[in-house]
This record gives structure tokens, sequence and C-alpha cells, in this order.
């Protein structure tokens, strides 16, 4: 059996000539689920209920109050939202937010393919080099944090190293500096994320079967165009899996900014996750808070949705 | 079938959310029994910064050996997210019995704040003894006491006075001009004259407070006062202005260490420990903890920040205090430990722990040879204001301060604009 | 056609030297972990220490109380399989019954996972931990494992959906022939080929909860379960930039997950292809 899930996906890791075309599901059974109890999903959707959409109804519910976070309140209708739009530091950090969101899926997303293109086919130790890029994505955003804010310390190594290259004029405390603190962030988070996409691509260009590659080879077709016209299409849904994960978790980035930063210098890096934390926890203005918690969720959304959009249109295509 | 079991706690689960989101919305603290006067234990969170021996933790210590039968169960929290923890526990009921606050309303982990808001027991007449005069608003609501003071706290600057006589600088000055002068001495022969840990809030706001004693609380003591009125604002204030100018003058002639505004406390720590630096804006406390770290036989020195055209002035008052928790099943067990504290061993016992002065009697001390000589004067004279933030009435006003000083330094933000966020915070 | 030739052979330096220059960060961080204190201070970064010193790791392993890294640990291997387990457990069983159903509901429930995919926690996470707390999850192993399988539970059933699809049921026809139960086919003969799809949820999973910080420190606050990234905080936050012993303690934080990673990477890549299929 050619088809078995087995084979399938033995042959995404080991390329054999069985093509993803191949392995199209058979047939549904008719009518409901013939194999299982619908009641089996219960527990699962319960739980999925309570956790995500019960707390985070009743947390939406304050951000039309000006709860401290302690005590009574009052229902004050829309003024965290007219507060939120009159604030430049909130209108910044949405900035910064979406800035470090499609940044960091662009750089993540063309070095993790093209780090999984290169490492696709021929290399003797793809194996070793594909598990010493994941490394990165393996460590706590804590820890990773740690690790740079060594790195990019005043007296840390980079420094050091400008120092020793003759740059003494281009030494800085990095992390403090307005200018260049956030795309310092960037690097952090490009650099822990990108063997995510990279593993993603991977899987994805595992599945492209050789013969169509040497095929487009024989019929004079350069790298450029191989890549583009024949390997980039294949793996459409590897691309569309890779930026909505990378989109939706840089839009959420907070770990990172609060162990490098804190969303600092005077709120140069602060994102709307940072924010979100600070006025609901750390400056006990829950209703605020809560209020810009609903705009990032409402953000989120709306990216999902278009990115669900964009990558619908290209599988009809 | 256990599958059904499953089933019928996962529902459980999602009724009991809404359920509880009700009493939130209730305004219930959904407090237990009332104390039980058996128990001889209880509970106590506070919140820590290092892995040296905390004050309370003494505290605890010398009274449970005091107390064979009383078990303390300490529970120390992140100082960067003691105010995340302990508000979400008091929310949902399951806070300890005993926890660390701080007076007045400017934290979220003030004293009137989360009485107000129902969280806390009132204290017995002990705790209500030790308040020192004038300051009884910061501890209590409505004539209940519910915060029991435990240190007096100096904070100015604190000073490696063997680093600057190798530097050069011989006495500490006491006017802003010579200490500009010293700053570039200092910086010209490879050290600073102060660290700070620019990229750390509570190290800039702090710094900022500090020279606002000589700037603003000199000459108008009730200045708070004042603001809470409406009769003067951050933005309007001439010593307000005076204060972050001081700031910009300092980092201009440069008295920070190279690449301040990007520093941790580590900066504080590693420099004035290690030698590179002179001095650090922080509460007197804290030459203890930095003294541990440096070589023997280094002297510190609590110094007042030098003043401009006005008489010395330094801050000083209670800026850590304990609460009973509303809702406790330990409170007379606990109230029996705020009683010891307050008296005259467990105040000994907190101030050699911590290096603060006791919260009652400092006045009698002699201080003459101890790191608080110079501020003594001060003290003597009544020449100290209470930390200002502890008068302001919410968090956001010194975080606007803490942050808008770093913008200073990275030239993000000018005086008027920190100023004017401070008002705004205000509300 | 695709030959080693010495344009591959090229390719394969070049790659090798991008990656020490990607894992330069790792290489600080083992130097400076086995430095001593006063070494930390006088040598460069990039200078390898001395002599080799595991004092580090012997004082990090070895503190107590608030920073006990054994017992955080230990704790932190509990959660994590445990999570690992219910969402195993409910994700497959959940998954399966959306991706085999045809009725509009279960197309519904289907996007009800797919936004809870992108909800952002913070807004829930005060409401979640007084629900928490009234049902006394908080401050236990027992009540995490329940949360974590509860806040991932989104992803793993849009893995395993993802994976059921494009299976075909011939397996699960064949069984029924043969007599087997409904229960005995999911468990006996379903899940068991699903491994990869397995592979990814326990790998991405596994991740997640081994590394949370925030959840664990609230949920957990003052109890003795501590997990490994909050005792781990709690410790860096005691050291004042003691980086050698700070770099000791990423370290051991990172093994285990690490070898978890090696021993599963292969399933996990297997189930990502899986998954892509669509």
């Amino acid at each position: 059996m050619t088809q078995t899930p087995t084979s399938a996906t033995r042959a995404v890791v080991l390329p054999e000539p069985t093509g993803r075309r191949a392995r199209r599901p058979r047939k549904r059974p008719q009518g409901m689920l013939a194999f299982g109890h619908w009641w089996w999903a219960l527990p699962g959707i319960l739980l999925v209920l309570g956790i995500h959409y019960a707390s985070t109804a009743v947390g939406g519910f304050f951000a039309f109050t000006d709860w401290t976070g302690l005590g009574a309140f009052q229902l004050i209708g829309l003024d965290n939202f007219v507060e939120i739009f009159s604030d430049p530091t909130k209108i910044g950090a949405v900035g910064n937010t979406l800035f470090l969101a499609i940044a960091s899926v662009i750089i993540t997303n063309v070095a993790g393919l093209g780090i999984a293109v290169g490492l696709n086919r021929g290399l003797k130790s793809r194996y070793v080099l594909r598990t010493l890029f994941f490394m990165p994505v393996v460590l706590s955003p804590l820890a990773v944090s740690y690790i740079w804010k060594f790195i990019f310390d005043y007296n840390g190594p980079f420094n050091g190293f400008l120092g020793m290259i003759g740059l003494e004029e281009a030494i800085r405390p990095w992390l403090a500096d307005p200018e260049w603190a956030i795309w310092i962030v960037l690097v952090v988070i490009s650099w822990q994320n990108t063997g995510f996409a990279m593993v993603i691509y991977m899987a994805g260009l595992a599945a492209v079967p050789v013969e169509i590659e040497e095929a487009a080879a024989i019929d004079g077709a350069n790298l450029w165009q191989r890549f583009w016209h024949v390997t980039l299409p294949s793996i459409r849904p590897a691309v569309a899996i890779a930026t909505t994960l990378g989109l939706v978790n840089g839009l959420r980035i907070f770990d990172q900014i609060m162990a490098l930063t804190g969303g600092g210098p005077a709120g140069a890096t602060e994102t709307l996750a940072t924010e979100v934390y600070k006025e609901s926890f750390a400056l006990g203005n829950f209703g605020y808070g809560a209020a810009l918690a609903l705009i990032l969720t409402l953000i989120i959304l709306v990216f999902a949705v278009i990115q669900q959009r964009l990558t619908g249109e290209r599988r009809e295509a | 079938m256990t599958q059904h079991r499953h089933t019928a706690l996962r529902r459980g689960a999602f009724i009991a959310i809404p359920v509880a989101g009700a009493l939130v919305l209730a305004g219930c603290s959904g407090s237990g029994d009332e104390g039980d006067s058996g128990s001889t234990g209880f509970s106590f969170t506070y919140a820590t910064s290092n892995n040296l021996e905390s004050p309370y933790e003494a505290l605890a210590n010398a009274y449970m050996e005091a107390n064979p039968g009383v078990d303390i169960e300490l529970n120390p929290q992140p100082n960067d997210n003691y105010d995340t923890t302990v508000r979400t526990q008091l929310q949902a009921g399951n806070a300890t019995d005993i926890i660390q606050t701080v007076p007045g309303a400017g934290q979220p982990r003030s004293v009137v704040e989360l009485a107000e808001a129902g969280f806390l027991a009132p204290l017995g007449d002990a705790s209500a003894a030790i308040i020192s005069e004038g300051t009884e608003n910061l501890f209590q609501v409505d004539g209940e006491t519910y915060g029991q003071p435990v240190d007096f706290t100096v904070t100015g600057i604190v000073a490696n006075l063997t680093t600057a006589q190798d530097a050069g600088v011989d006495e500490f000055p006491d006017d802003f001009n010579a200490f500009l002068d010293a700053c570039a001495d200092v910086a010209a022969s490879g050290k600073s004259m102060v660290a700070l840990a620019g990229a750390a809030a509570p190290n800039t706001g702090l710094m900022a407070m500090s020279i606002s004693a000589t700037r603003v609380y000199a000459e108008t003591p009730d200045w708070n006062e004042q603001r809470a009125a409406g009769d003067t604002t951050f933005a309007e204030s001439e010593g307000w202005q005076d204060t972050l100018q001081t700031v910009i003058d300092m980092h201009e002639a440069g008295c920070f260490q190279p690449g301040a505004e990007g520093g941790g406390f580590d900066a504080i720590t590693n420099g004035l420990a290690g030698g590179t630096s002179i001095a650090a804006f922080a509460p007197g406390g804290s030459a203890v903890e930095i003294a541990q770290a440096a070589p023997e036989g280094v002297q510190f020195m609590i110094e007042p920040f030098p003043a401009d055209n006005s008489d010395a002035f330094i801050l000083a008052s209670s800026n850590y205090s304990l609460s009973i928790t509303e809702g406790s099943e330990n409170q007379e067990a606990a109230q029996d430990f705020l009683d010891w504290v307050a008296g005259a061993e467990g105040a000994q016992i907190f101030a050699d722990a911590s290096g603060q002065l006791p919260v009652k009697g400092y006045e009698e001390l002699e201080l003459e040879g101890t790191v608080y000589e110079s501020s003594a004067e001060l003290l003597t004279s009544g020449a100290y204001a209470p930390l200002p933030n502890t008068i302001w009435p919410n968090a956001s006003v010194y975080d606007a301060l803490a942050s808008g000083v770093q913008g200073l330094l990275t030239g993000q933000n000018t005086i008027d604009d920190v100023l004017s966020a401070m008002d705004a915070a205000w509300g | 056609m695709f030959r080693y030739t010495k344009l591959t052979a090229l390719r394969e330096v070049g790659f090798w030297a991008l990656a020490l220059v990607f894992l330069l960060p790792f290489y600080f961080l083992l130097m400076t972990s086995l430095k001593s204190d006063q070494e930390v201070f006088t040598t460069s970064a990039a200078a390898p220490p001395s002599s080799l010193d595991f004092g580090n790791f012997v004082e990090v392993l070895s503190a107590r109380g608030n920073s006990n890294v054994l017992w955080g640990l230990f704790n932190s291997v509990i959660i994590t399989a445990g999570s690992i387990a219910v969402l195993v457990l409910l994700g497959s069983l959940t998954g399966y019954v959306i991706a085999r159903s045809t009725s509009r509901w279960s197309t519904t429930m289907y996007y009800l996972f797919l936004v809870a995919i992108v909800l952002p926690t913070q807004l829930g996470t005060v409401p979640l931990y007084i629900g928490a707390r009234t049902l006394g999850l908080t401050g236990s192993v027992w009540g995490m494992i329940i949360l974590y399988g509860g806040m991932l539970l989104p992803l793993a059933i849009f893995l395993y959906a993802g994976f059921f699809r494009g299976l075909g049921t011939e397996y699960e026809e064949a069984a029924a022939i043969d007599g087997a139960s409904r229960t005995q086919i999911f468990f006996r003969v379903v899940l068991p080929l699903m491994s990869p799809a397995t592979g990814t949820v326990a790998i991405l999973a596994g991740l997640i909860v081994w590394n949370d910080f925030f959840t664990s420190l609230i949920f957990l606050g003052g109890s003795d379960n501590q997990t490994l990234p909050v005792t781990m905080y709690y410790y860096i936050g005691s050291l004042v930039s003691s980086w050698n012993k700070i770099f000791a303690i990423v370290i051991v934080s990172m093994i285990p997950i690490l070898a978890f990673y090696l021993f599963a990477q292969k399933k996990f890549i297997q189930g990502f292809a899986g998954g892509l299929k669509g």
C-alpha cells in the first residue's frame, strides 16, 4: 500500500517517488462520524469554552469599566478607548507591535525558507545543521533575553567587538538607545524564531517530488526560476502556516521585551502586550488594560482573517 | 464510564467561572471565617530583590525562635512581580495572612488603596501607636489602622567615601556647582561620580525624588497638598522644572557612568562595590547591602543631595509597612506577631537586618560614626520630607516620572513633556 | 541530477560558517558559565575560561528554598508531561470527532478552536485565576496540568484535525469488520497511526509549557510547587549580574527540553509535514 499514512510521512523526511499528489484522502464516509462518538469531543469543547471564551468574555467586559483590579467599579462606556486613542504613547505601542510583528515575519520566513531550501538537497550534514539552527527555538524567551542582554550590555561582547575593530564611536548602550533598541529586539526575536520557520519549510519542501525540479532543470530553468515557479508554489501550505503563526506570535510579543528593555527607553519599545501588562497589573488600571487587550485581540483577529483569506485564494488558484 | 465523569467535571468548571465572575461584579472579596483563636501559625508574603537574608525573614525567624509553638510560612516574591501576584491573590481571596505593603496610595501595593478596596483587616492599638504624628492618613482609613510602619528610611546618595578619596574627592560636596566640578574631575580619572541604573524605573524615579528634596520640598514642604488641592501643577512648578534640569546638568557634566541610560541595578552594586563609581541614589538601607559586596574596610556614607541656593534637605519617612489581609483565618496570631514587631525587640531586629533606622526612637540614637552621620543633623532639625510618591494619588504619576527621566537622558523627552505627563497621570 | 559536486561542498561549508555565527550566543553562554567570578569581569566574553570550573553548576544545583533548581526541574517535568498527556488524549478525541463529522456544528467548533488559538491571554488572566481558585486548581501541580491542557487544547485540536482529515477510513472499516468496538478502533488503530501528529503536539506543547513563566508565576504563587522558569527567575533576581551563574542555570534549564527535542524531532517534522497536506 503506497497510500498508507506511515509511508507517506516517511516520504516526507526521506523523499521517495510517492509525491504528495498520490496522498489524497479517500472518500469520506457519508453523514455523521461512523467510528466515534460525538461526545468524545465534549470535554475538549467545554475546557476550551471555559478557559478561553468565558474568561476572555469576563475580561472583555472590564474594558468598559474603571475597575482598578480590586474592589468596586463602575461602567464607563467607551471612556477607556477614547483615552487610549488620545494617548500618543499607546498609539506608539500599536506602531511598535505592528512593526515587530510584520518585520519579524518577513525576516524569519525569508531566512527560514533560505536555510530550508539550502539544506534541502544533497548536504551530508543537513540533519546536524537542521538541529543546530533549531536550537534557539528550544530556549525559553526569558533565557534568550538574558543571553542577548549580556551580549548588548554596555560592557558586553558586542561593544567590545566594535572597540576591537576600531568603531569606538559606534559604542552605545544599545538596549537604551531610542533609535536602536527596537532593532535589537527585532534581531533577538528573529534569531529565536528563524529555526521554527525553517522546520515548517523543511517539512513542506520534503513533500515536493524531486522529479518536478529535475524536469524543470532539464527544461533549462535556472535556479531562481526553479525556486519561484516550481518550489514556492508547491509549499504554499507551509508558507501559510509559517506566516500565520509568526504574525500571531509577533503581535503577542511580550516576554522578550519585558526581559530585554522593559518597554524602555522611555516607552520606545513598548508594545500592546507590555502595555496591557503594565496597566492592568503593575499600575492597577485593570479596566484600561482590558480595553488595550481588547484592541490587541481585535487586531490579531483582523490579521488572522486577512491571512486566512489570502491563503484561501491561493489554494483555489 | 470515566469519560462521563470527566464531562461533568468540565461542565462544572465551565459554570463556575461565570459565577466567579459575578462575584467580582458584586465587589465581593470572598472573605472567609473570622479569626480562629486556636491557630498559632500564619503565612507572610513579602517582596525580595536579592538573595541576602530579607529583613522580614530575619523578623520571622527571630519570632519563631522566641515562640516555639509558632510556625510562620514565608512566601517571598520577586519584587518585579510582587504587585501582580499579591493583587491577583487578594482578588481571589487566597492571599497570605500578612502581606508587605507601602504607606499611602501611590503604588499598587499601597495601604490606602488596598484598604479602601476592602482587602485589609483593621490592626490593633500597638500598630496605631507607632505611626509618626502627621502621617496617620498614610496608614489609616476612616480612623482604622490598616498598615503598620516598620522602618524609617533615609533616602539620598549612598557614597563610597574610600573610592571618593582615591579619586581626589576628599570631602563630599554639599554645593551643587562643586558637585558638578567634582563630576568632571572624577570622570577625567576614568571613574564616575554616580552609578545610575538608567533602565530601571525605580532608580531613575528615586533620583528625581531625591533631587526634589532640595529643589521642591525644602521651600514648599506642603507641595503635594497644594497639588492635590489643584493650586499648582508639576508643569507650572519651578521646583520640579529645576529638579529635572538638575538631572540634565548632571548628565552633561559627565556625572553618570558611561552607558548609564541602559544600566540595571547591577551597575550600582558593581560600581560602588568595585570602586568604579563613587555614589548612587538609593535608600539608606542599601548601603549595608552594597557594603557586603565591597572589600573589607571600605567606608560608606549616606549623603544628602547637594543643594543649589537652598538649605540642605533630605527625604526620610517610613517607606514600608505590614498589613493583615481581610478574611485571614489567623488574624490573632498575625496580630500578635505585628505587636511584637512594633515593640523594641522587633524594631531593633528589623533595623539591624535592613540597615534602615527603626521606626520609633531614631531621634535618640547616636548616629555619629554610622553611615547616617552626614544626615543626622538634618534628621534632628527636621529638615526632611517624606518620600513624595507615598503621598501621590496613584502609581501612574511615579511611573511617568521614572520613565520620563530615562527619556531625558536619551533625549526623547523635554522637561515639559515629563511634567505634563505626570500632571495627566495625577488625574 | 543532484549529485554531490564541488558546489554542494561549498554550500555545506557555507552553511556551517553561518551556523557557527548563528550559534555564537551559545558559545558565550557556555564559556561564561564555566568561568569563575573573577574571570567573568577580567576576561573578554570571547575568551575561553582558563580552567574548566563546574563550580557554578554545583552552586546553582545546590541552591535551596525558593531557588531549589532540582525541585523546580522535577515540578516542570511532571507538569509538562501531564499537560502533554491531557493534550494528546483530549486533542486527539476532539480533533477526531471534528474532522470526521461532516455536520455544520463541527465546522463551527473548528472555527471556535481556530479563534481560540489566536486570542491573547492577558484579557482572561484574572477571571481565569478566580475561576481556578474557586475550583481549587491554584497552587497544585494537577491544577496546572488542567490549565495548560485547556490553554493549549485549541492548538492540539487544530493539528490533530488537520491530520485526521488526511487519513482515509479504510483502517477503521477493516477494524470494524473484525468486530472491534469504537473505543478499540480509536485507541488501538487510529491513534497509533497519528504518532507524527502526536509528536508535533508533544514538542510544541512541551516547549510552551516548559518555558512558560507568567502562568506558573501567578497560578502557583505562594505554593511550594514552583516550576523551573519561576525558580530560575527567583534565583537570577538574587544574583545581580553574576553572569556565570545566570548562564549556568540557563544551561541547566535548557538541557532537558533539548534532549526531549532530539528524541522526538523526527516525529515532530513528520507531524508538520502531515499537517501541511491540509
